[in-house]
């Protein structure tokens, strides 16, 4: 019942968005079912159109994830992008210089290399949470700066291609990964991606490492009493976050761009935060949640080309969303089942105190 | 000399100078703080008041309603996320995330619908922010290098800093500001309206970020971009937490982040990598945020185990 709940929820708020989006294009002097009808059009109609969306549906759908994963443990890893970044400048690293390999091999040093860096950046604040309790959203802000600066650095100075254009050398031609929906730019990262996400919610559904993750994240004093080492959890958890956003940075520079460009993102990783947000980073619906925002995002085009109607109202529509996907309260209209629910906030409150008083 | 050039007096202006923006932001921050509410929504409420005042400032040609009417848009930002997160229990973070996307977007809409271009806008038309210039001051070159030609929110800034720090230290609202931050069930023991707290604090936060976004667009410069603010608002919450919430040392906070931008623009002038003095900042706060938990730590760690000692 409570299952059901969420997902009638969530279409609702999707409805309710569409609405208000459907609202402002009429007052506009638009028609909105042509512009809702272009929007889909554009981001399904077509080779050109279906490849776009999925290539933007790859990073969304990682760094989604890697945002997913780290609140499993109660950590608000905001730092995504700048694993992205550094995972993407790696990747390029090891793609331009260790030119010769065997492809093969080549291309899993490129994602090792990007994995084990964003991992590493990761637990910076994963750690610094877990032994002193620092803000973990201020650090993995502040860290997204510091991470753009270094990348803006090698590939302006060290790794540069001197070319005039901030970018790296294009990486060895044999670890580009194939681009299977010409002229579109989808690339067989999405394979990459899918088969990862797979393996990370078998991790979190159905293996020890995921129960530990859970248990640390709704009661880190109920986890220590039954044995499992909180911080080390948490820390474990940043790792397997950033190895993923890392991922996603590597899959973008070998998928899409071939070198690293210089602000490349400009706020994938943000994008996907959202899509794991409206969803409350509920590991079975994150999948569909990106793949949502993928489409409305490469739709916009089609609609904005076809329609008239400014591309930045999707964006619109997508926040109102979010803002009323955040609202927890906000659709329990059965006044019986509000009270329930407060009966059970403040039952969890207590128990909550009871934890402080045990961890005390 | 390089070394003169870079570091002359001029550079305490430029300082104040661009840490302004980022303090209105970081006052911003402080005062929900102190309420226990992380306002990441600064960034946004930031943006929304830099179109306003660009907006208004361009069709009436009166800055100070483009000021006021910044606010008000800063406050509608602002009440957003308390009726979100107060009301319907929306997570802090993720409400002030789903705010800047928010702000973003519809200035990006705005910017196409209301004036006409994408990108950026600037116009002659655009009334600014007077500057402040005192004629005794110009003859001599120091002076006039150092009070001269202040905008009318820097000063105004300095003069914020102060009226925060007695409202928060010196008054009953900010006594009971502060334990509902502290502990809010206390608070309300003692018969403060949490809640209520909770909405006026966000009000202040509002005003203040929309005076911030206001000061970038039609003070600091003369012109709105998309999104302009470019993580200043972030770095006004950084600030908030050099400072650990309190505005005198936030302010210093602010001074450290305009003095390493100032700093880096020059560098890059003689082509330098000035990355890594723009990073400083960042890292100094990171720093500064560890050691001062990790004291509180430690600290704490001593206090129980003095505890335990007496029991047993």
């Amino acid at each position: 019942m409570k299952v059901t709940n969420k997902y009638v929820n969530l279409l609702f708020t999707i409805v309710i968005s569409m609405l208000i989006g459907a609202v402002i294009m009429l007052i506009l002097g638009f028609n909105p079912l042509e512009a809702y009808f272009q929007l889909f059009k554009g981001a399904f109609v077509g080779k050109l159109n279906l490849g776009t969306t999925l290539q933007k549906f790859v990073p969304l759908l990682l760094t989604a994830m890697a945002f997913a994963i780290s609140s499993r443990v109660g950590v608000f890893n905001v730092g995504v992008e700048g694993e992205l970044y550094l995972g993407a400048m790696a990747a390029a690293w090891v793609g331009f210089t260790f030119v010769g390999l065997p492809a093969p091999i080549h291309i899993v040093l490129c994602f090792a290399f990007a994995m084990l860096v964003g991992a590493v950046w990761a637990s910076i604040p994963g750690a610094l949470k877990a032994q002193w309790g620092v803000n973990e959203v201020c650090v993995t802000i502040l860290m997204n700066y510091v991470a753009t600066f270094i990348t803006s650095y090698l590939v302006n100075g060290p790794f540069s291609a001197k070319t005039g254009v901030p970018q790296t050398p294009a990486v060895a031609a044999g670890v580009k990964l194939t681009q299977f929906m010409k002229p579109s730019q989808a690339h067989t990262g999405l394979f990459v991606a899918v088969a990862a996400v797979i393996f990370i919610y078998w991790l979190m559904s159905s293996s020890t490492i995921g129960y530990k993750f859970t248990s640390v994240g709704l009661n880190p004093f109920h986890a220590q009493y039954t044995g499992i080492d909180p911080k080390r959890t948490m820390i474990g958890a940043m790792l397997l976050s950033g190895a993923v956003g890392g991922m996603a940075g590597c899959i973008e520079v070998l998928g899409v761009y071939g070198y690293f460009l210089d602000n490349f993102s400009s706020g994938i990783a943000f994008d996907g935060m959202l899509a794991a947000l409206i969803v409350k980073s509920d590991i079975k619906t994150v999948p569909f949640m990106a793949f949502f925002l993928a489409v409305l995002k490469s739709g916009a085009l089609g609609m904005e080309r076809y329609t008239g109607v400014p591309k930045a109202i999707v964006d619109t529509i997508i926040a109102i969303f979010i803002i009323f996907a955040t609202m927890e309260a906000l659709l329990a209209f059965n006044k019986k089942r509000k009270a329930k629910k407060d009966v059970q906030a403040s039952s969890g409150k207590q128990s909550e105190q009871g934890g402080l008083k045990n961890g005390i | 000399m390089e070394f003169n050039s870079i570091f002359d007096y001029t550079l305490i202006y430029a300082t104040i100078r661009a840490a302004t923006p980022i303090l209105f932001a970081a006052l911003a921050a402080v005062i929900t703080q102190q309420a226990d509410i992380i306002n990441i929504g600064t960034e946004g409420i930031m943006l929304t008041g830099a179109f306003t005042a660009v907006c208004i400032s361009y069709f009436t040609g009166n800055w100070f309603l483009a000021l006021i009417v910044s606010m008000i848009a800063g406050i509608i930002m602002s009440m957003i996320m308390a009726v979100a997160h107060i009301r319907y229990k929306a997570d802090i973070c993720a409400i002030g995330t789903a705010i800047n996307m928010f702000a973003l977007a519809i200035t990006k809409f705005g910017i196409k619908q209301f004036l006409g271009t994408t990108g950026s806008f600037t116009d002659p038309k655009i009334a600014a922010i007077p500057r402040i210039n005192i004629p005794l001051f110009e003859s001599n070159k120091y002076l006039d290098g150092l009070f001269n030609n202040w905008s009318l929110m820097e000063v105004f800034g300095i003069i914020m800093v102060l009226i925060m720090t007695f409202m928060l230290y010196r008054t009953v609202w900010g006594l009971r500001l502060r334990s509902v931050g502290r502990f809010p069930m206390a608070a309300e023991t003692a018969g403060i309206n949490v809640n209520k707290m909770k909405y006026q604090v966000m009000v202040i936060s509002g005003i203040l970020g929309g005076m911030a976004g206001a000061h970038l667009s039609i003070g600091y410069s003369q012109m709105f971009t998309e999104n302009m603010t470019n993580g200043r608002g972030f770095m006004g919450v950084a600030a908030m937490f050099f400072g650990s919430t309190n505005p005198m040392l936030a302010w210093i906070g602010c001074l450290l982040f305009g003095f390493t931008d100032s700093i880096g623009g020059r560098l890059q002038a003689y082509g330098w990598p000035s990355q890594f003095v723009l990073m400083m900042p960042y890292i100094i706060t990171i720093s500064v945020l560890t050691v001062s938990l990790w004291r509180k730590a430690v600290r704490d760690a001593k206090i129980k185990s003095s505890l335990v000692a007496e029991q047993s």
